[in-house]
């Protein structure tokens, strides 16, 4: 095997000198001239290579992040629903499990994506309130736009403020209600002080600066073709996507999770149940902590096939990291894009691993 | 006996009628509590709707022409038309190969002598003969064609019968069986040069379902056998060997198939000899393979893992050599343990068979999408079309895990 991979190393080094491949990575500092479809950062075609390569990162970054929230939370929704002792209830979540697991990605996307691009025009489109506008260019949400960048960060410095005070004050009375047995709600108590801390830093940053920090961008029709502006809007591929990846990842985490709460072991619920715990107080303190344990390594890794099954996304017309490189290819040499694309995927990779193992470290026992 | 003491009636009472039967049933699983009844309803009033909304949309919305007007060339693609194939039907050679997997599923109900593999045998045959009933008009589909799939059914027989007959029906006979089998199969859809009647087909032109069950096959048996050997040189004690398994599980595991798929146009032709044959339908199977071969490596090596060393050791002590060791005693033990994710990941592996559109193979999905591309008028019911190619893999998938949980049930993984 050695001597194979030798051969092949050799073949690919001879190739680029005999047959004149272009190598290098030169190109990343010339302008990439083509247009990238829906992009987070902001970007026009005479920004370079570099740059382009790290919109797309972007835009992968950003389905990852947001498919990992929302299949983690329609994932635990089912697989919970699977162990519930109504019939209805676990039955109709076995099908779910069993269709969307069974049916190749790339089936599942181009079904949402006809479904989006079935959907009216714009001027047809749905409209809720004014401020959902729904049509065949996209899903348009209200959006906090940002009046003067310095307030902005100045309320964000204290909204992080904020959330670390409110998580101290509920850590200092968990730890109090262990050692006195009084117990105030640390949990409501410990919101309701982020939130105060919030409010009063929204309104100081105001009154300081002349105007709420954020304003809401809504979207509305302008133009002669009622084209919507303001507000955020989500293309039709974008959309398709995160359905697709969402509801596929969200069919295995919720056997994760089924599995996960099935292996503690009977007894220990009973126990709980016996010693006067509510049934919401033995799943959030006694089964699910102890589940947890089992979940999180496999869950990592469904983050990371998410992450990397999002390069489907090039199929309905979404420019990720994949599709971006892709098209890249076309004006640079393929062999440094394919070493940046690994560099990249590799690096989201290890950061979930990393964050996965710090969070895991922290949930497991000790060592026995 | 005591004297007026009345016979104790041992027959213990019924329960209450609210506890037992249909009413019973209905009480301890659906309205148990306040809140189970309350989920009860909310389900009914979602799935309720789904049903509604879903049934009317399927019997009088949707509009199924799309499925049968691509017919055939989903199943093969472009492998039959005037350019795969010229001035001659090509058509026999896939349903021949047909034929052939239907032997020897009919050889496996013979050496398995009844049960779930005669139901599965008896069951594909006549599901596969029952194609040749179509309405379509006999231009489209012709008499040849029918009789072809019709002899699905008599195959199955033959198959029976060679397994009860001749040498062939040991576990081994069939296994060998297979693997000729495989070899015609690529022979006939590949074609032979100068034999009139098997003209080469070039590979491009290979598509449909047929190119999806090909590269899962293939790679499937190529991929288990890859996936030990990594699995192995990752466990070994020499530093270079683990390392090189190390990077390429790592480095194949780490990037998307789509990425590799992209690649390997671009750089597996760089890796060869320039005068090397290859195609790109062998680069992405090479690609499909080893990307399936890493994670069943992994598979493999938590199986390992998991084994107790007492059994190598055990091994070891009775004076096997180190190869005898892992091939006899480690290895079947592991893989036996985890063929539930070996299955899974085979699963994934035919599921990922579609990612080949990346490179421009035509297998089912791809064709379908350019149909509906081509011709407009079908640009409304590609959720159809796309709704019914996800029901026929989750045949096959379904099926394989449904086969894989009686065998894991048949070998009592999990029960001690």
């Amino acid at each position: 095997m050695v001597v194979l991979v030798a051969w092949f190393v050799a073949n690919v080094g001879n190739a680029i000198q005999d047959r004149d491949i272009p190598h290098g990575f030169s190109f990343l500092d010339r302008e990439y001239q083509t247009p990238i479809g829906q992009h987070f950062l902001p970007y026009e075609s005479s920004d370079t290579f570099l740059y382009a390569f790290i919109v797309g990162a972007t835009n992968t970054l950003i389905v990852s992040v947001v498919g990992v929230v929302l299949a983690t939370a329609l994932g635990t929704f089912i697989g919970i629903s699977r162990l519930s002792t109504n019939w209805l209830a676990s039955k109709a979540a076995l099908v779910y499990i069993e269709f969307f697991r069974n049916v190749p990605l790339l089936i599942q996307l181009f079904f949402w994506f006809y479904i989006v691009l079935a959907l009216p025009p714009v001027r047809d489109g749905y409209v809720v309130a004014d401020r959902l506008y729904l049509n065949n260019a996209g899903l348009s949400i209200p959006w906090p736009s940002v009046r003067s960048a310095d307030a902005a960060l100045a309320w964000i410095g204290l909204a992080t403020v904020a959330v670390v005070a409110g998580i101290a004050v509920h850590r200092w009375l968990v730890r109090r209600e262990a050692r006195t047995g009084s117990s105030p709600d640390p949990l409501l108590i410990g919101v309701m002080t982020t939130f105060f801390i919030g409010a009063v830093g929204w309104l100081v940053v105001g009154a300081a600066s002349g105007g709420a920090p954020f304003t809401t961008s809504l979207p509305a029709p302008q133009g002669a073709f009622d084209r919507i502006s303001g507000g955020f809007t989500m293309s039709g591929g974008l959309m398709a996507l995160m359905a697709g990846l969402v509801m596929y990842t969200a069919s295995f985490i919720a056997e994760i999770v089924r599995a996960g709460i099935q292996s503690v072991s009977r007894g220990q619920t009973e126990a709980a149940r016996a010693l006067g715990l509510s049934s919401t107080h033995t799943l959030r303190q006694v089964t699910f902590p102890q589940a947890m344990r089992l979940i999180v390594p496999p869950l990592i890794s469904q983050y990371l096939n998410l992450t990397k099954n999002s390069s489907l996304a090039g199929a309905i017309g979404y420019s990720d990291l994949t599709n971006v490189a892709k098209t890249m290819t076309q004006t640079a040499p393929a062999i440094s894009i394919f070493l940046m694309i690994m560099l990249a995927y590799l690096a989201l990779s290890l950061t979930y691993s990393l964050i996965g193992n710090l969070y895991n470290r922290h949930i497991s026992f000790g060592r026995r | 006996m005591i004297a007026g003491a009345e016979p104790i009636n041992n027959s213990a009472l019924r329960p209450p009628h609210s506890e037992r039967g249909f009413v019973g049933w209905v009480r301890a699983n659906l309205f148990g509590t306040w809140y189970n009844s309350l989920l009860t309803v909310a389900s009914v009033i979602v799935i309720g709707a789904i049903l509604l909304f879903g049934i009317r949309w399927v019997i009088s919305d949707a509009d199924w022409t799309v499925i049968a007007t691509l017919g055939g060339q989903m199943i093969i693609g472009q492998y039959n038309t005037e350019l795969a194939c010229p001035s001659q039907n090509c058509f026999w050679r896939p349903q021949a190969s047909l034929l052939l997997v239907t032997i020897l599923l009919g050889m496996a109900w013979g050496v398995a002598g009844g049960g779930l593999t005669k139901r599965i045998a008896i069951g594909i045959s006549v599901a596969l003969a029952a194609f040749a009933l179509l309405p379509y008009s006999f231009e489209r589909m012709g008499m040849d064609v029918r009789l072809l799939l019709a002899a699905n059914i008599p195959a199955v027989g033959l198959g029976w019968a060679i397994a009860r007959y001749t040498p062939l029906g040991t576990g081994r006979g069939i296994a060998l069986s297979a693997i000729a089998v495989f070899l015609v199969t690529l022979i006939l859809v590949h074609g032979v040069p100068n034999v009139p009647g098997l003209e080469p087909v070039p590979v491009r032109h290979w598509g449909g379902l047929m190119l999806n069950l090909l590269l899962a096959v293939a790679g499937i048996v190529i991929s288990l056998p890859v996936g030990i050997v990594l699995a192995m040189g990752r466990r070994s004690r020499l530093p270079v060997v683990k390392l090189l398994c190390v990077v390429f599980i790592e480095v194949f595991r780490g990037v998307p198939l789509i990425t590799l798929l992209f690649m390997s146009q671009v750089l597996v032709p760089l890796a060869f000899p320039e005068n090397f044959p290859q195609n790109s339908l062998f680069r992405a199977g090479v690609v499909i393979t080893l990307f399936s071969a890493a994670y069943m490596a992994e598979n493999v090596r938590g199986g390992l893992q998991a084994l107790h060393p007492g059994q190598a050791e055990a091994a070891r002590a009775l004076g096997l050599p180190g190869w005898q060791t892992m091939l006899f005693i480690s290895l079947p033990q592991a893989i036996r343990n985890v063929i539930p994710a070996i299955v899974g990941q085979f699963i994934s592996l035919f599921k990922d068979t579609t990612l080949v559109y990346v490179i421009g193979m035509l297998e089912v999905v791809a064709i379908s999408r350019a149909y509906i591309q081509g011709n407009t008028e079908y640009l409304a019911s590609a959720k159809e079309l796309f709704l019914f190619l996800g029901l026929v893999f989750w045949v096959f998938t379904y099926g394989m895990s449904f086969v894989s949980r009686r065998v894991e049930k048949h070998l009592g993984i999990g029960v001690r």
